[in-house]
């Protein structure tokens, strides 16, 4: 058999068009090519620039009052981040807990608590660092406001009451700033520059200056009333002033001369407590209600407000941070054994600390009963013991009775207590039910200490504990004789763990800050 | 006007027939002698001639005109008259004196034989296909759609040969014989694509990659990364999650961006910048990966990273060819962890519990009970089988003018974790039309939708698959209402697992449409206009609602809608031409324009009043809040290239391309990248044609500068943030954050590139060896310098830092039994990459942390680190020591611990474990990648075994952290692995830490860092073709049974080396696995039925 070969037959091929529409669709085409890259010459010009709309672009922004309020709220967000930066966590709790009030869990997830119960805090300890960044996006947003105002078209009083929040922003993080850390990187200005990443470290007396400095502006700049519950008013800023000054008496600044001016400054504002709207209220249950539908209580000079309708404005202090695990509860913090058992009784007492603690199964259990063998803080659950991290309660920076003790204090360091400072102590004495002293019967250092003893009583969990001891040099002598059954500190206490070192991101960007 | 409308739509629903169709010879003259004709075909087409001069003397000269001819209409030509006849016999044609006896009488029985000829990478009929049978004179040839039928003895051998394809032998049984060609991937006459351009294998110059369907034909694949996983040397697919349609890591040849994306640029059918899980494996005609700079600098300021170049398949001219394939998936999880049990987990903690000085957590009643009865096991709850199908239908053929090709897709995968799936549905259509010679129309037009539902990374804390190993085994998921349980009062901190699956829904739905047009005039011979215009629209819809238990009593949902418009004008002018026989020239001018125009609009709902209308009713909420914005951006591009070939033997290619891009500014806008490339065809030589060895040996040698954007659109500028604040408990307050300072001066990151390599083929082309060396380097790196939080945090880009790549490729395979009834083909590739980072600037410090978030819950500081010296993806860490052993109790005192305890390196020995001890302690990012295919026929069987490996890579384990350190949110140890620890007096010699008040557990440490490599059997495959006549016509069907990751070879703790919490969009924080989607066994039945 021959090999085969078939030749590849033509298609029959079915052309749709004809040869001269074949013609007339190449001059089409053709046509088409060139204009296709005509178009392209012709749109050359500007077609690389950047659209920009939708974007908020340059100081321009701030000129205007919408843009100047929207740039203060922004300086208030890194105070208030859930889980991010600032207080809405457990982190500010945590980093006062070298004081006998508060301690963590031995186990769990508490390390970097126990850092600070312990005394040794690491350089990579987030929970600093998240004050740290919080503190400083808020300056950062602060300076950029106090950078523009002027320049600001609008409203004058507004756009004043906003550059006095601004101030009042800026104090009141670097105050927190240079308690934790002690010598900071201090920044003023709004614009970037690269020369601010070489820039060394300010040393707390100078950071005090600027405090004094700027709660000095607010105090002219602000109205009397609170623009709304989350923000300070002329109130707040005297009574931070107040307490600057009298910290400023104690370590590291001591300068004595502060007290008298903490003493006149606490005046100020309790002379003038109805103008501001700040109250003494007459049950201490009634401060610890914790009931999400209220903005706070008349005794708040200064909150970070929270809504839990976002998730980044969540208050997650409250609930289950201070709930034992055998409840669901985060076991994060809750009162140290000596501390609880010194506590004098009384209804402040009773609504400190809870004492009984009923389980997902109906059984109740006594403080000694649960894992953690710990009291724990009921002051900071939220109303009806709500089982959640979340909720809208505001974080409250300072109540009116500190201003009251802080006067009390700083009189007693100044010249001697005088009827005023018995008054005061004795109100808060009497309320949290101890006996009121008699006028007169104490020493001025008698008197000083029981006003320290009683913060720490009334203050109890409040983060105010911690920064007494430390400015008066206590915090050795406080952590002495712990109870066995409480953490114990690692090592030696000395002045060197009265601040944290800084964040080792921060030292790693920038050497020049290396102490 | 009218008729131009007219011609318009015409225009837009025609396009040209492939040039990747099998090559035409050309010859032209009068009274050329045979031997000469002989030596020009095999110029031409690869293929050889067998005769003797005795025989050749007898033939005489011939005239020929042919242009593009059949290798049979030239032989024919050739041999009309002749005294001479020829057959052919794989690639050889042998020529001798006619045979004057007549055939010889029939001995043994003849049979018709019939069948039909495709290609196996189309499955079109292929025409004029020589078939011949073996050891005789009896041949024919097929029919326009393929088809042929011949007299052969029962059981001969056939021997099948196209030019362009590789021969192949069949036995000639039965009335149908199916059979497909594969385009010869060594033949120096096959079309490769380039960018802009298609180029002959032979004359590349550029270190090519490619890959035909027949590597992956009998494999469960359904996405291009499963094309492109182990099958090419030099490209790494890692699957991070094996969530059906999620996120996969495709690295070629290492990363050269810190900022940007290091995912390689796509280029389908012409449309620079495809999503690659839009493309249809099924549609696959061809991929082409550029390595090299020589072949990526042609995209410029996008090729940094290679380039993949995928052309989709187009129709044939024939017979409709209708095309069914079906696939039915079962997949379970890889393995599960080995967990405690209820009574022996309470136990534990109860022991625990004494030892840390707190109250038991159970009585020795709930105990017992837990013995008895059990627990909840968890991993049950959250994993299991999995169900997934794909139906494609395909239609595909065309007239002498027009071909056209139709394909549907519809594919849908269960996840092997509960409440997750993947969906896809596509549809495509190619037509091509040859208007005239000189003009031609393609038009190609795709539709993809698909819908993750729960397929996105998550990371630990809200993660099912982390929860499930952390809560507690004694925590009943319902309470006795049927809520769920709230909160785990002994485990973990965070949200139920089964809740997190059923109580939260995610859903993403992208549908892409892509139109692409193209219209090619030739003016003369060789000079052509090709204009190519691209509209992709990408709609991405997002939704997602989180229930009342997930969010503890907040629930919210949201919506978010993404619209964006690329519009792209590619103008190719080309021009090819042979002067004086022997110096070719392939010239092209490109001016290109692509614009992506983009708005995105979100909205949320939080506190919703009634969570049952899940994410539908976002404003009934206590809280709806929005945000929007565009992102756009523009690349204006001209380039070309010229292609220089001097006998076939010397090659030079040099290009250039100029990118000016909106991102930005001033004389930054604006970057050149030049190529140069040289290749020297030895094969070509006298000196190794007379070694009669290599059937092709090639070395090339390539430099070339390509670039990478890096930076998202507004870089250069200073903007603010957007942000929420409560002044109060009702209210919330937008304000604007200052985001990162701008810097003006960002430049485009640089990447040059070195490329030696070499080409060899030897015994015909049937074993072939490709190996490449390279060195990358990247210069104006753009880092994000991370600011200190002083000056407000974030971060400031700039151009300072210097990245170095370099590594080898090395592939070889072929066809190891090529015998009539059995064949074994495999093919081996194996590729390394070192990565280092060789500078980081002067003004940043010593590294640069970065942060992946992953370990939220876990660890508390940046796992990742950039140093110079080191690999993008460094760890960073403790160094664990094991534990302290008896003998070192006075040691460990020193840092407050007891024999036990965790024991680190103390690297500034201060006594002290705290953050200045942390460094470097493994890689993240992998060197080596491997793969090994193996196709074994016989008869009508298919047998494919593909392994595929990744070696050279830690992994961070932090699932297994999670479950072992008793602290982070887990809370309590979950893992059977605790019974080995360290107990004193019993069990000292652990390094697993005993039970102790001072014994620290740093998660982020080399204690849970792992060694990831594996080697998985990724495919075994066995397949069956059954013949079948339907309607009269030869069907064939096919069918096979796969088996995926079936084996893998680990060391690996984890239930997956290979699935990480990171995706592709970042290679400096990979290998993390905190419950990352493990990638799962599965086992497919598939089908596929074409007539």
């Amino acid at each position: 058999m021959a090999r085969t070969l078939i030749p590849r037959p033509s298609l029959s091929a079915s052309t749709l068009v004809s040869n001269t529409l074949k013609f007339k669709i190449m001059k089409t085409i053709k046509l088409i090519a060139l204009a296709a890259i005509l178009m392209l010459g012709a749109g050359c010009k500007g077609y690389l620039d950047e659209d920009l709309s939708g974007k908020v672009v340059g100081n321009a922004a701030l000129g205007t009052q919408a843009g100047l309020e929207a740039a203060l709220t922004g300086a208030y967000k890194g105070l208030g981040n859930t889980w991010a930066t600032g207080f809405f966590h457990g982190t500010a709790t945590g980093a006062t807990m070298g004081g006998d009030d508060i301690t963590t869990l031995v186990g769990s997830n508490k390390q970097e608590f126990r850092e600070f119960d312990q005394f040794a805090v690491s350089a990579g300890n987030s929970r600093t660092s998240n004050l740290y960044f919080g503190c400083y996006k808020s300056i950062q947003g602060a300076n950029n406001v106090i950078a523009n105002y002027t320049n600001t078209k609008g409203d004058q009083q507004t756009i004043n009451t906003i550059a006095g929040e601004a101030y009042f922003l800026r104090a009141f993080s670097y105050y927190w700033l240079t308690r934790l850390y002690g010598s900071i990187p201090m920044i003023t200005t709004a614009e970037f520059s690269k020369d601010q990443l070489t820039i060394g470290l300010t040393k707390p007396a100078d950071v005090y200056a600027l405090i004094e400095s700027d709660l000095g502006q607010a105090i002219q700049l602000l109205p009397d009333a609170k623009r709304d519950y989350g923000r300070p008013n002329k109130g707040s800023a005297l009574s931070f002033l107040a307490d600057v000054y009298l910290t400023e008496g104690g370590w590291p600044i001591q300068d004595a001369s502060k007290y008298a001016l903490a003493a006149s400054t606490a005046k100020q504002v309790i002379d003038d407590h109805s103008k501001y709207g700040f109250e003494f209220l007459p049950t201490y249950a009634q401060i610890f209600e914790n009931d999400p539908t209220q903005n706070g209580t008349a005794e708040d000079i200064f909150d970070i407000t929270a809504n839990m309708a976002n998730g980044s404005t969540t208050e997650a202090n409250y609930g289950w941070a201070a709930m034992p695990g055998d409840m669901g509860g985060w076991d994060d913090y809750f009162s140290e054994l000596n501390f609880f058992k010194n506590f004098p009784p009384g209804p402040r007492k009773d609504v400190t600390f809870r004492l009984t603690y009923t389980m997902a199964d109906g059984t109740v259990k006594t403080w000694e009963q649960l894992t953690s063998k710990h009291p724990y803080y009921g002051k900071f659950w939220i109303k009806g013991d709500v089982a959640n991290w979340a909720s809208s309660l505001p974080l409250v920076m300072m109540r009116y009775t500190h201003v009251l003790l802080i006067y009390a204090e700083a009189k007693a360091r100044s010249g001697g207590p005088d009827a005023d400072a018995y008054t005061y102590l004795n109100m808060v004495r009497q309320r949290g039910g101890e006996s009121p002293l008699t006028q007169g019967s104490l020493s001025a250092t008698q008197f000083a200490d029981s006003v320290v003893q009683e913060r720490a009583w009334e203050f109890a969990g409040e983060r105010t504990r911690w920064f007494d001891l430390v400015r008066l040099q206590l915090v050795e002598k406080a952590n002495a004789n712990k109870n066995p059954g409480d953490l114990q500190p690692i090592g030696a206490i000395t002045k060197s763990d009265y601040t944290f070192p800084l964040p080792i991101s921060e030292t790693s960007a920038n050497p020049n800050l290396n102490p | 006007m009218q008729l131009t409308a007219i011609v318009l739509l015409t225009a837009c629903i025609q396009v040209s027939a492939s040039s990747l169709y099998a090559q035409r010879i050309s010859i032209s003259g009068k009274n050329i002698p045979l031997k000469k004709v002989f030596n020009e075909i095999r110029e031409q087409t690869g293929y050889n001639f067998i005769y003797t001069n005795e025989d050749l003397k007898q033939a005489s000269s011939v005239t020929l005109h042919q242009k593009d001819a059949s290798l049979n209409d030239i032989l024919e030509a050739c041999f009309d008259n002749q005294p001479l006849a020829y057959s052919i016999y794989k690639n050889i044609i042998i020529v001798k004196l006619k045979e004057q006896t007549p055939a010889a009488p029939l001995m043994i029985r003849q049979m018709d034989i019939s069948g039909r000829v495709v290609d196996s990478v189309t499955g079109n009929g292929l025409a004029g296909v020589t078939i011949q049978v073996q050891e005789s004179t009896i041949g024919t040839t097929t029919g326009p759609d393929g088809r042929f039928s011949l007299s052969a003895p029962d059981n001969a051998v056939l021997i099948v040969s196209y030019l362009g394809y590789q021969t192949k032998t069949v036995l000639a049984t039965g009335s149908s014989l199916q059979i497909a060609l594969t385009p010869t991937t060594t033949g120096l006459n096959q079309l490769v694509v380039v960018g802009y351009g298609t180029q002959k294998k032979g004359d590349l110059t550029g270190a090519i990659t490619t890959i035909s369907s027949e590597q992956y034909q009998t494999q469960p694949v359904t996405r291009l990364d499963q094309v492109l996983q182990g099958r090419a040397a030099g490209v790494e697919v890692t699957n991070a999650t094996g969530a059906p349609g999620g996120d996969v890591r495709i690295r070629i040849r290492g990363a050269n961006s810190v900022l940007g994306n290091n995912d390689p640029l796509y280029v389908v059918d012409g449309f620079v910048g495809a999503d690659f899980s839009t493309i249809n494996p099924n549609n696959i005609a061809s991929i082409q990966i550029l390595k090299d700079a020589s072949s990526t600098a042609i995209y410029g300021s996008r090729g940094a990273n290679g380039v993949v170049i995928i052309t989709t398949k187009k129709g044939q001219k024939g017979a409709i060819h209708v095309n069914y394939s079906g696939k039915v998936s079962g997949s379970r999880v890889l393995r599960t962890y080995d967990l405690l049990s209820a009574g022996e987990f309470a136990e534990l903690v109860n022991t625990r519990n004494a030892i840390l000085g707190l109250n038991p957590t159970y009585t020795e009643d709930q105990i017992n009970d837990f013995k008895q009865n059990g627990g909840t096991d968890w991993q049950k709850e959250v994993f299991r089988d999995a169900l997934g199908h794909e139906h494609e239908l395909s239609v595909s053929g065309g007239g002498d003018k027009t071909t056209y090709f139709i394909s549907g897709d519809y594919l849908s995968q269960e996840g092997t974790i509960e409440a997750s799936d993947y969906k896809r549905y596509s549809l495509r259509s190619n037509i091509s039309t040859q208007i005239t010679d000189k003009l031609s129309f393609n038009l190609n037009v795709s539709v993809n939708s698909q819908t993750n539902r729960n397929t996105q990374l998550q990371s630990g804390t809200s993660n099912p698959a982390v929860q499930a190993l952390v809560w507690a085994p004694t925590t009943p998921i319902y309470q006795p209402n049927g809520d769920y349980v709230l909160v785990d009062p002994v485990g973990s901190l965070k949200t139920n697992p089964v809740a997190l699956l059923y109580d939260r829904n995610n859903l993403v739905t992208r549908t892409y449409e892509n139109i692409t047009g193209n219209v090619r005039y030739e003016f003369i011979d060789g000079l052509a206009l090709e204009v190519t215009y691209v509209v992709n629209h990408l709609n991405q819809n997002g939704k997602s609602f989180n229930g009342t238990t997930v969010t503890n009593g907040n629930p919210s949902a949201s919506q978010s809608s993404l619209e964006a418009l690329t519009l792209q004008e590619t103008n190719t002018l080309s021009y090819k031409h042979t002067f004086g026989g022997d110096h070719t020239i392939d010239a092209v001018a490109v001016l290109e324009t692509q614009q992506y125009q983009d708005h995105y609009f979100d909205a949320t709902g939080t506190g919703l009043l009634i969570p049952a209308l899940g994410y539908s009713n976002l404003g009934l909420s206590a809280s709806p809040a929005v945000s929007s914005g565009p992102t756009p951006w523009r690349l204006l591009s001209m380039l070309g290239r010229v292609n220089y070939s001097y006998k076939d033997k010397y090659l030079i290619t040099a290009s250039i391309r100029r990118d000016g891009s909106s991102k930005f500014h001033g004389s930054n806008r604006y970057s050149t990248f030049p190529a140069l490339a040289l290749g020297w065809n030895l094969t070509q030589e006298n000196f190794i044609k007379d070694i009669n060895v290599f059937s092709h040996l090639k070395l090339r040698a390539s430099w070339g500068k390509t670039g990478s954007q890096a930076i998202q659109p507004f870089a250069t500028q200073s903007t603010y943030n957007t942000t929420i604040y409560a002044f109060n408990n009702s209210n919330l307050t937008s304000g604007i954050l200052l985001g990162n300072p701008g810097n003006p001066n960002l430049k485009w990151e640089t990447t040059d590139q070195k490329d030696i390599g070499l080409e060899v083929g030897i015994l015909n082309g049937r074993l072939n060896l490709d190996a490449d060396y390279y060195v990358k380097h990247t210069t104006d790196l753009l880092l994000n310098a991370p600011l200190p939080g002083y000056v407000g945090g974030g971060s400031y880009a700039s151009n300072v830092g210097e990245i170095e790549n370099k590594g080898w490729d090395l592939s070889i395979g072929g066809e190891i039994i090529d015998q009539a009834h059995f064949t074994w083909s495999s093919h081996f590739n194996i590729s390394n990459v070192q990565n280092r980072v060789v500078s980081i600037g002067k003004d940043i410090g010593d590294r640069i942390f970065t942060g992946s978030n992953v370990g939220a819950g876990t660890s508390t500081q940046s796992e990742f680190v950039i140093q110079p010296g080191y690999a993008l993806g460094a760890y960073w860490g403790l160094k664990y020591l094991g534990t302290w052993k008896p003998d070192e109790e006075k040691e460990a005192a020193k840092y407050h611990n007891v024999p036990g305890d965790s024991r680190y390196e103390d690297v500034n020995g201060d006594f002290a474990i705290n953050a200045e001890d942390y460094q470097i302690i493994g890689n993240g990012m992998p060197k080596t990648s491997m793969g090994w295919n193996n196709t074994f026929t016989y008869k009508a069987f298919t047998l494919n075994f593909f392994f595929q490996g990744i070696m050279g890579v830690d992994k961070m384990n932090y699932s297994l952290a999670s479950m072992m350190s008793g602290s982070g949110d887990g809370r309590q140890i979950t893992l059977a692995m605790i019974r080995n620890r360290y107990i004193p007096g019993k069990n000292e010699t652990s390094n697993i830490p005993a039970f102790s008040r001072s014994n620290v557990v740093y998660p982020q440490s080399s204690r849970f860092l792992e060694n990831g490599n594996f080697i998985r059997l990724k495919n075994v495959s066995v397949a069956y073709d059954i013949p079948l006549t339907v309607f009269r016509r030869k069907a064939d069907l096919k069918v096979f049974l796969a088996g995926s990751n079936l084996w893998t070879i680990t060391k690996y703790d984890g239930i997956d080396p290979e699935a990480s919490n990171i995706g592709s969009g970042t290679d400096i924080n990979q290998s993390i696995d905190y419950g990352a989607y493990p990638n799962s066994k599965t086992i497919t039945f598939g089908l596929n039925f074409g007539f």
